[in-house]
């Protein structure tokens, strides 16, 4: 019994390695990522103001978000 | 770690020395899939590009300038065109026109035998119909580098 429960615990964790939620997106396919609505900050200047009077008030600055939609131009 | 992601694609680009592989690609003029053995004798820049690659468009002005300057020498550019909308791609070169080539892979079978790093990439094939240099990317900084290399080419 006690075989069997473990052989069913690697047989999850196999399963779980074999269905990553990845997926490998070539940069020839970069066509809808690229698209402005899909930019992570949709509006950059808005999003710059935002960022500046955060940084003026509580004094710091830094640790945001990356930039770039990822359409993988230069 | 990169096979347990499923990034289990092969990993050979296409590089300087190689012979590049053939792929169809239906030509925008004559609507026949593309042949580089038919520019053997010719030095040939082979430009992937995309209308949502903002490089891409930037450098299409430069490449334009080039071909006219060095098509009496015996160079040639193909451009191939890999948006999945092939009408977003027709506009936008009516819009922008260039005088070479354009060619159109909407389902990618091209990059994908080149093994595309990066949009733009462009494959330099000399004479004998060797790649002999491979670009990735454009930049304006870059226009020195690429020319030099053409014209190298067209010396030989």
């Amino acid at each position: 019994m006690y075989r069997i429960l473990r052989l069913l615990r690697i047989c999850f964790y196999c399963g779980l390695l074999a269905m990553p939620a990845c997926s490998n997106v070539s940069p020839w396919e970069r066509g809808n990522l690229a698209k402005p609505e899909m930019a992570i900050q949709p509006n950059p200047n808005l999003h710059n103001f935002r960022e500046h009077i955060f940084t003026a008030r509580e004094a710091s600055q830094g640790g945001h978000i990356g930039v770039g939609g990822g359409c993988g131009c230069n | 770690m990169a096979l347990l992601l499923g990034n289990w694609h092969s990993v050979y680009a296409v590089e300087a020395g190689q012979i590049p592989p053939v792929c169809p690609v239906q030509m925008q003029a004559r609507q026949t899939s593309l042949k580089l053995n038919d520019y053997k004798g010719k030095v040939v820049l082979v430009d992937f590009w995309a209308t949502w690659c903002g490089p891409c468009q930037k450098s299409m002005p430069f490449f334009n300038s080039l071909f006219n300057e060095l098509k009496k020498d015996g160079f040639e550019i193909v451009a191939i065109n890999v948006d999945e909308d092939q009408e977003t791609a027709r506009q936008f070169l009516e819009s922008h026109p260039v005088v070479y080539p354009t060619g159109y892979d909407p389902d990618g079978e091209c990059p994908k035998a080149y093994e595309v790093k990066a949009m733009p990439s462009s494959y330099l094939i000399d004479k004998t119909g060797k790649v002999r240099y491979v670009h990735l990317g454009y930049r304006d900084s870059d226009q020195p580098v690429l020319r030099e290399q053409i014209q190298a080419l067209l010396a030989e």
